[in-house]
């Protein structure tokens, strides 16, 4: 796999720990990419740095092959961009926007454009000051794609609209992706990484605390399944068996078991000799894996302290 | 270099603040220019000027009134004493009249052979000239000789008797009759001698006066002043009884006072320096009454360019300026700082716009729109002032001038403004730097215009002068450009350096600096 976007020991120090610090991704052509973090994270400061926006106190980021400061012009133009914050400049309606912006790209054919605003149900004749915050996400989306970029950046694309259009949008990121772009796209809602992305990294304080490849989590060896009895009984008699309880809660007659792949037919058969209300698999998600790590984490710190 | 789509926007986002600015500067100058061009501009300016030109009127006719006074009296006591010689000596061999007769042609013959001469080479006089025929006409007018025709041989009449238009004025011509056997007659004759004198004097000043001839002369000596005929008419100098009556009246006061000092009269006191002295307090005029710096102010403000000082210096370089900078500070922050502080500007580089591309591009935007709009205000200035007819320095090239020197302010002060919004990614930073410097300037201008030389020194306060040091609007010489004086050119050299430098700083700091986009 060919790398498109190569961030290497990226600092940029705003000082009193804020910014990011030896910031190290690589990003493959044709990968979508998460980014997770809290906010003031250093998800946006990583992005102006991809951007070539600012100029990082050390070390660099290559957009194919390209420095990103000293050669922004030229790689932007390969770039479709959703800011975080939206501001559009200061024109009269959307269309007239969405015109200007191909002007800006060299670009007359807005059939592309079309066929986005159609998809986001996004009237682009409305006046920009009296668009709400999801129509002027909706109308940087369609300014961000209509060109048809090879790598888009998205930072946080999906703030301020409604869960139809999130699914919506995500179906256009989906679709981007098979294409073939390169996405890049920050969130800081664990959901809407999960089902989108290959890869997705973890960044708190200005320093990646974990990348982990989509494929691990949700094709994960161990299961975990919430197991509720009938009666005290079964419950007591359940938890003498050999199995790994990760959580326990005893006044629902309830416990949480994890099992490997291989366990899961014995599992369901010992099941048989107890009168059960229900079962149902805990999904291990990105939520969960990133939660774990940094709990890991932080009890190294204090350990260390 | 140049994006065309970004020019494109910017005048889209800008334009319609652009037209507002611009249709009221060039309203705000056309009411300036036809209202002060064609209203009454500084008629207090008028009222002074009028107040002098009277004063002075008034003192010319009363010195002359007491120098025609004196000369004519003078000749009357000439003429009395030669007059009762010659009576004397035929009085016992003739009758009264015939006596009369003879002693009067003798002493007339001793005053113009002797007397007039003599007189005349004292004063200095060219025989022929101006000056002594008005002198002539002072010292034979109340004695009214006969007429000859030219061989010598009498006509019958006297030589005023047809002068003045004796009829309309209401009086006679000088009769000379009584007063010869009031001569004789009356102890107290010196008394009537003066007030004849006084009475004749005062007739040959007024009636001289009067004459079209001469009242033509003065008028077109008092045109630089924008004295009408009405406003002669106005204060009475055309008028026979009313120069008379000024005259006669100075002449009381004259002989009152003379009488006065004269039994009143210090040591080192002559007849001739009293008088010398009466004559100049009772003719000086109103503004050698006035202390120097008071006449100095009161003639500057007569002589003032009210109309030049309004246009170049109160409206060019300051109402004027206030609605161009205000648009100047408020599209400079937008073109640059605006964008970066709202993000807008990342849809800008995002599509590959090069950095220095956007500055110098907006920059281009900014100087364009300015000088379109004095474009604007040359065009509308130039035909308000083809419009009004004003008496004014200002001539079409100097209006040009001016125009030309309000771009170049606006030019480095835009530079200024430019600049901050490149340096500066917040938009209230940018400005308060650049906008507050700028508006500092202007009102320092303001505050500076009531210490400059412009204004009149009677409402001047010196002390203010100091701020025009202290801003670069005092590099527009306005002064300069209206007096036709070659300063303003290296003024305008500094003007458009700053700009230069500022537009080319503020490029280069941003494409330098770090963009929160």
């Amino acid at each position: 796999m060919k790398p498109i976007i190569e961030i290497k020991k990226l600092t940029k120090d705003y000082g009193e720990g804020r910014g990011v610090f030896d910031v190290d991704l690589t990003i493959y052509r044709g990968e979508t990419f998460g980014f997770v973090g809290t906010n003031g994270s250093g998800k946006t400061t990583t992005i102006r740095n991809i951007m070539g926006f600012l100029q990082p106190t050390s070390g660099a980021v290559y957009v194919n092959g390209k420095e990103a400061r000293s050669h922004s012009s030229e790689i932007v133009r390969n770039i479709g961009y959703v800011p975080g914050e939206i501001a559009f400049p200061d024109l009269s309606t959307g269309t007239e926007f969405l015109r200007s912006q191909a002007e800006f790209l060299h670009t007359s054919d807005m059939s592309y454009a079309e066929y986005l605003i159609e998809k986001l149900q996004l009237d682009p004749r409305a006046p920009l000051k009296r668009m709400s915050k999801g129509m002027k996400q909706k109308t940087a989306i369609v300014a961000a794609l209509m060109a048809n970029p090879s790598i888009l950046i998205l930072d946080e694309p999906t703030t301020g609209l409604d869960p139809l259009m999130r699914d919506a949008f995500l179906e256009i990121v989906r679709e981007e992706h098979d294409k073939g772009t390169t996405i890049f796209m920050s969130s800081h809602m664990f959901g809407e990484l999960e089902t989108t992305c290959d890869r997705v990294a973890l960044i708190r304080n200005g320093y990646i605390i974990d990348v982990v490849s989509m494929q691990d989590i949700t094709h994960r060896k161990e299961k975990e399944y919430k197991i509720e009895f009938s009666t005290e009984n079964d419950y007591i008699r359940f938890k003498q068996l050999d199995y790994t309880v990760v959580r326990d809660q005893p006044q629902y007659h309830q416990a949480t078991v994890s099992v490997t792949s291989e366990q899961i037919e014995k599992l369901l058969r010992d099941l048989t000799n107890y009168n059960i209300k229900f079962i149902s698999e805990v999904t291990y998600n990105l939520e969960r894996h990133f939660k774990t790590i940094l709990n890991q984490k932080k009890e190294n710190e204090t350990y260390v302290r | 270099m140049f994006g065309k789509s970004l020019f494109k926007q910017s005048c889209k986002a800008n334009g319609t603040m652009w037209i507002i600015i611009t249709v009221a500067v060039c309203f705000m100058l056309s009411c300036v220019m036809l209202i002060a061009g064609n209203g009454d501009l500084g008629d207090t300016k008028v009222v002074i000027e009028d107040a002098i030109v009277e004063g002075e009127l008034t003192a010319q006719t009363q010195g002359r009134a007491i120098e025609y006074y004196s000369l004519t009296d003078e000749t009357l006591r000439f003429f009395d004493s030669r007059f009762q010689s010659e009576f004397a000596a035929f009085s016992q061999e003739n009758d009264m009249q015939k006596a009369i007769a003879t002693a009067y042609t003798k002493a007339l013959f001793a005053v113009k052979n002797e007397y007039y001469p003599l007189l005349l080479s004292h004063m200095g006089y060219a025989s022929q000239s101006v000056q002594a025929q008005e002198l002539m006409g002072i010292v034979f007018y109340s004695l009214n000789p006969p007429e000859t025709d030219a061989n010598g041989i009498p006509t019958g009449k006297n030589q005023f008797d047809d002068f003045f238009d004796y009829g309309t004025l209401g009086i006679a011509p000088p009769d000379y009759t009584v007063y010869l056997s009031d001569i004789l007659n009356n102890p107290q004759h010196a008394e009537r001698r003066q007030k004849y004198a006084m009475t004749q004097a005062s007739i040959f000043l007024a009636g001289n006066m009067i004459k079209e001839e001469n009242v033509t002369l003065i008028l077109n000596e008092l045109s630089q002043y924008h004295i009408t005929p009405e406003k002669f008419h106005d204060f009475g100098f055309d008028d026979f009884s009313f120069i008379r009556r000024l005259s006669e009246n100075t002449v009381v006061n004259y002989r009152a006072n003379f009488a006065y000092r004269w039994e009143h009269k210090q040591e080192d006191e002559t007849e001739e320096s009293i008088k010398q002295n009466l004559t100049a307090e009772l003719a000086c005029g109103l503004l050698s009454a006035l202390p120097d710096t008071v006449s100095d102010a009161l003639k500057e403000i007569g002589a003032a360019d009210l109309y030049g000082t309004l246009v170049g210096s109160i409206f060019f370089k300051m109402a004027g300026l206030l609605l161009p900078i205000i648009y100047m500070i408020m599209t400079a922050n937008a073109l640059i700082a605006g964008q970066v502080d709202s993000g807008s500007m990342a849809y800008i580089l995002a599509t590959g716009t090069k950095r220095k591309e956007v500055a110098f591009t907006q920059a281009m935007y900014l100087i364009g729109s300015l000088l379109a709009m004095f474009l604007c205000t040359t065009l509308t200035s130039v035909i308000c002032f083809a419009i009004v007819d004003v008496n004014t320095k200002l001539t079409y090239g100097k209006l040009l001038l001016i125009n030309v020197g309000a771009f170049f302010v606006l030019f480095a002060m835009s530079g200024i403004c430019f600049l901050a919004s490149c340096v500066f990614n917040r938009s209230k930073h940018s400005m308060a730097s650049g906008g507050g410097l700028n508006m500092f300037f202007l009102v320092a201008t303001m505050l500076g215009l009531f210490g400059s030389p412009v204004l009149p020194s009677i409402i001047r306060m010196k002390a203010l002068n100091t701020f025009n040091y202290v801003t670069i609007i005092s590099l527009f010489d306005v002064v300069s450009i209206l007096e036709g004086t070659l300063t303003y050119l290296w003024k305008w050299g500094i003007l458009v350096a700053i700009g230069i430098i500022c537009y080319v700083a503020g490029s280069v700091r941003f494409a330098k600096k770090d963009l929160p986009l």
